[in-house]
């Protein structure tokens, strides 16, 4: 034991990249002996004490750390004693082990040989051989923590824009024809950038798509797109049949858009009125590739001598199309969604749409599209979280032209907002940092104008607004990273393996 | 000298199963050994009061309230009155519970500590860390645990996750595997030397399974068409039932494999050897199994087996017997292909298998290691023999693996499980102490009849000992 403070740990402790499952078949080789623990792996004796995080990234500084520890646990023996056995393990795992396996034959990990030890025999060397701890731990940096939130204080505050709007609806300081418009107008020059910049990303996607047209087709085409188009490859893996869809996109290159034949032609069927706001809603989304979960709902016209550019326009075309035909629906639904649920109390109506706000403030798909299936949730509950709650409150409106007004703010801010802030992040980062001090400013104003009144009121609730919110930011992102340091997770042979499996019979 | 031992568990015949099978094999391997053994398990539909099964053993079906997968609703102390009653009613020195997702076999741990009696607790499963079904799970064990005397695992990786879970002294942990019953595993032509392969003979590659997830279902779906187009002369056999099956059929449909992949859905426990003879090898892509008895009863039939690399499988079967895999597609079928040449190249004697495994496993060999753990906590054997001494190598055998009953000593324990939960236990304990005097005062020993034992065939196990015949004719009777 004294030698073991003295020697210095020469190499850094290697971290164990060796798994259960590919570990070497049969009796292990007789390893040197192991004269000092390995700190990234935990001892027996750590099942009782308090685990002391160790990094698997961590030098020697933290090692020493552990040795001490270990040295102190056993030193300080008679005070655990009582409660705890004492701690025959680490002991003979430093001096004995070699010795008496010398005097009575190794012990072998295996169940079908009669072996000479006692069946609550524990190998000290090969007892939690194969424990990993952290073995995937990502340390976070502030700054980066911090521009990762702004995702959601943008959501939080087109939700708190909302509820102020309803509330000035409500109790007559706004006039509802005059937000509606307002939005309006913001969604249709947010429609106009967005489909700028789709249009520019086609032509980048069909660049690059030509270049290697000699490769395997689906991993050219799929690198191809999700190097420019980053929701596209979500969309692979979450579907299995976008192999051959993209394989589609090799062939009909030069008439198809990409990403249009990247949806395979699964028409829904588009009945009903109701569905149909959330449908276009989804097929904004699903236009852009955005993870909706929703089919396309445009027709996959595939006649090869019709041009690009009439292409893009036909599919403007049929965007006005839906819209039109939303707020014609919208229109011929705002009475009976006046009288829908008028008969309940008012209590149950806010406090019921508290909570599907809330819903949707946290089952709201924050991801940028990249990577693999992010979300438990599927993307449609959040928005029908939000429109129901939309619908609930516009019981408690007093005319048709109010319901019909909050209905399609609502339907802008939950269902299109996000696909314009998703897309806006991903192609510059300064246009999503304006939008989020915009965003914040007004929502703090909105909210100090509702509770006040008053252009003073808003001015103070905007600077407000602002100060809480960074502080929040900072606050948030330090108190994630400060308990980083509990993080302790335990894997080994016994969790369920992740089979590895290609898709390759489709 | 004989005990009087209770197992407790919600799971229990009629359900059939692996923990079932276990507690009846083990406890008629039990009374064979001289012991009395009771079961005590909730009551199944059709299924209530007291049963006896084959050798007098007697079966309490205590009526309770089932909520999932035949797993009792949690209600810690509601148990107590009925146990009690059946413990004084049996004179029960050791209670041994089974399975760690029953509810039953942890009250009636904690009922049995608080009326002086040594627990036994047996873990058949392994559990992971990070989900919040594991958590409330590991939490639960660890209240229970901290008072049991020992704890029998059934394969190292087992005991490694059960020590981790219930923050357990290793040493108070024991490895006793599973086993089979050999005779019901019986290869088609015994004795004979096995047929050998022509290169162009059929292989049959057999599948037992019940199709989720966790049984790797998705590696086989996307395995078979691979070896199938690799290796023309192989068929195979799946048996089982369960939600992936339609995937699996699905697949068959599109590569057109009907005529090949032979889906017999879901076969009885006593069908399997019968399914299991028809084939060749038997492959098992779980992807993750505390022990995998159905391999041992695989290799008892004289099948090759493949497998994956998971969980305890690697110490069940010796490696003539097996190819492993890592639980990836590829892998599992250069390994089945590999399995398929080396039969093809009748390497492999699997005639020999039946007879090696049946040396290998054995009921009798588990109820004699059992009978060691009871042994030990009865104190019929001496700490330091069954904890081991090692001199001079910093401990000794010290008082605290053999637990007091004092409620001091048990509240300590308890408080030590974590900074809220260690207080809600040592509530629990307290309250649980509570019932029992209450109990002891309003319902008095004395007046709770003592039950007869089944007459035991006592005499003629000594008769057999002496003429060194007869243990044969009794295991095999049995």
């Amino acid at each position: 034991m004294p030698s073991l403070s003295d020697s210095p740990p020469s190499v850094p402790p290697p971290v164990p990249v060796e798994t259960h499952p590919n570990r070497a078949v049969g009796i292990k080789p007789p390893r040197q002996q192991r004269t000092l623990p390995d700190p990234t792996r935990l001892a027996p004796e750590d099942a009782y004490y308090s685990p002391t995080l160790v990094r698997t990234r961590t030098g020697p500084a933290s090692y020493d750390e552990t040795i001490r520890g270990l040295n102190g646990s056993t030193g300080t023996a008679a005070s655990v004693a009582a409660l705890r056995p004492p701690h025959a393990v680490p002991v003979r795992k430093l001096r004995g082990t070699s010795r008496r396996r010398r005097r009575k034959g190794a012990w072998k990990k295996l169940l079908w040989v009669k072996q000479s030890y006692p069946d609550n025999y524990t190998d000290t060397e090969t007892f939690l051989d194969h424990l990993q701890r952290n073995p995937r731990v990502r340390p976070y940096d502030f700054w980066p923590l911090v521009a990762d939130s702004t995702v959601i204080v943008q959501h939080v505050c087109s939700v708190a824009i909302f509820v102020c709007c309803f509330v000035g609806i409500v109790q007559g300081r706004v006039n509802p024809v005059s937000i509606v418009c307002w939005g309006s107008v913001g969604t249709a020059m947010g429609w106009i950038l967005w489909d700028s910049w789709v249009f520019r990303e086609h032509g980048e996607n069909r660049v690059a798509e030509r270049a290697p047209e000699g490769d395997d087709g689906s991993s050219s085409s799929s690198t191809a797109s999700s190097v420019m188009n980053p929701s596209t490859t979500r969309l692979n893996d979450q579907k299995d049949s976008q192999v051959h869809g993209l394989g589609l996109t090799m062939s009909h290159g030069e008439t198809e858009p990409g990403q249009r034949s990247s949806n395979p032609d699964r028409r829904s069927s588009n009945s009903g009125l109701g569905d149909s706001c959330l449908q276009d809603a989804a097929s904004f989304g699903s236009m852009n590739g955005a993870p909706s979960g929703s089919a396309l709902p445009l027709p996959l016209y595939a006649a090869p001598m019709i041009s690009r550019l009439s292409s893009r326009n036909r599919q403007r075309l049929s965007t006005v199309k839906s819209a039109f035909l939303i707020y014609c629906a919208l229109l011929g639904l705002s009475p009976i969604l006046k009288s829908l649920t008028k008969s309940t109390a008012s209590d149950s109506i806010w406090a019921m749409s508290c909570w599907l706000l809330i819903t949707n403030i946290f089952s709201f798909d924050y991801g940028s599209g990249k990577g693999a299936g992010a979300t438990k949730f599927p993307a449609s509950l959040s928005t029908n979280a939000a429109v129901m709650a939309s619908t609930v409150l516009a019981s408690r409106l007093p005319s048709t032209t109010h319901v019909f007004s909050l209905m399609l703010f609502s339907i802008e801010v939950f269902g299109l907002f996000p696909i314009f802030r998703r897309q806006l992040r991903s192609i510059s980062w300064t246009g999503h940092v304006c939008l989020t001090l915009a965003l914040v400013i007004a929502a703090g104003g909105a909210v100090g104008f509702t509770l006040r009144g008053g252009l003073t009121a808003a001015v103070v609730g905007s600077m407000l607004g602002s100060i809480l919110t960074a502080l929040a930011m900072g606050g948030c992102s330090w108190w994630l990273i400060s308990l980083q340091k509990y993080k302790n997770v335990v894997t080994g042979p016994w969790d369920p393996a992740r089979p590895i499996i290609r898709r390759h019979w489709d | 000298m004989p005990y009087n031992i209770a197992m407790v568990s919600d799971f229990f015949f009629p359900q059939p199963g692996g923990i079932e099978s276990h507690i009846y094999q083990l406890s008629t391997k039990l009374i064979d050994r001289g012991h009395k053994v009771i079961i005590i398990t909730h009551a199944y539909k059709g299924r209530t009061g007291v049963r006896y099964l084959t050798n007098g053993l007697k079966v309490y079906h205590v009526p309770f309230l089932v909520i999932y997968r035949e797993s009792t609703m949690p209600t810690v102390f509601s148990f107590f009155p009925i146990f009690r009653n059946i413990v004084i009613r049996e004179q029960i020195q050791i209670v041994h519970g089974h399975a760690s997702l029953s509810s039953f076999c942890h009250e009636a741990i904690l009922h049995a500590r608080t009326m002086g009696l040594r627990t036994v607790f047996t873990d058949h499963s392994l559990f992971g860390f990070a989900d919040a079904g594991s958590i409330l799970t590991n939490k639960l064990l660890k209240f229970t645990l901290s008072d049991v005397d020992h704890v029998i695992c059934v394969s190292h990786t087992c005991k490694e996750n059960t020590v981790l879970r219930a923050s357990l002294d290793p040493l108070m942990v024991s490895v006793i595997p599973n086993a089979v019953v050999a005779e019901n595993f019986r290869p088609l032509e015994q004795g004979e030397p096995a047929r050998s392969i022509a290169p162009n003979d059929i292989i049959t590659i057999v599948v037992i399974s019940r199709l989720f997830y966790n049984k790797g279902t998705d590696l086989l779906i996307a395995t078979i068409p691979r070896i199938l187009s690799s290796h023309p002369n192989v068929r195979f056999i799946i048996a089982g039932s369960g939600p992936k099956a339609i995937d699996l059929e699905q697949m068959l449909e599109r590569n057109v494999l009907q005529d090949k992949v032979e889906m017999l859905g879901p076969v009885r426990h006593e069908e399997v050897r019968d399914v299991m003879v028809r084939g060749h090898i038997y492959l098992h892509p779980s992807l993750t199994e505390a022990f995998g008895t159905v391999l041992v009863e695989a290799a008892s039939c004289g099948l090759y087996v493949v497998c994956t690399r998971v969980g305890g499988i690697p110490e069940v079967l010796p490696q003539h017997m097996t190819t492993f895999a890592k639980p990836e597609e590829d892998d599992l079928v250069i390994a089945t292909s590999k399995a398929i040449a080396a039969l093809r190249s009748n390497k492999v004697r699997t005639d020999r298998f039946h007879d090696q495994v049946k040396m290998m496993y054995s009921w009798t060999d588990v109820a004699q290691r059992t009978e060691r753990v009871y042994k030990g906590i009865q104190g019929d054997i001496s700490p330091e023999e069954f904890y081991g001494y090692y001199p001079g190598q910093g401990w000794e055998a010290s008082g605290d693996r053999v637990r007091s009953f004092a409620l001091i000593d048990r509240l300590k324990r308890y408080y030590g499980c974590g900074v809220w939960a260690g207080k809600l236990f040592c509530l629990c304990v307290v309250i649980d102490v509570l019932i029992y005097v209450f109990l002891e005062m309003w319902f008095p020993r004395v007046n709770i009849d003592i039950a007869r034992s089944w007459p035991k065939k006592l005499k003629q196990k000594e008769l057999a000992d002496t003429s060194r015949n007869g243990p044969h004719r009794i295991e095999s009777a049995s």
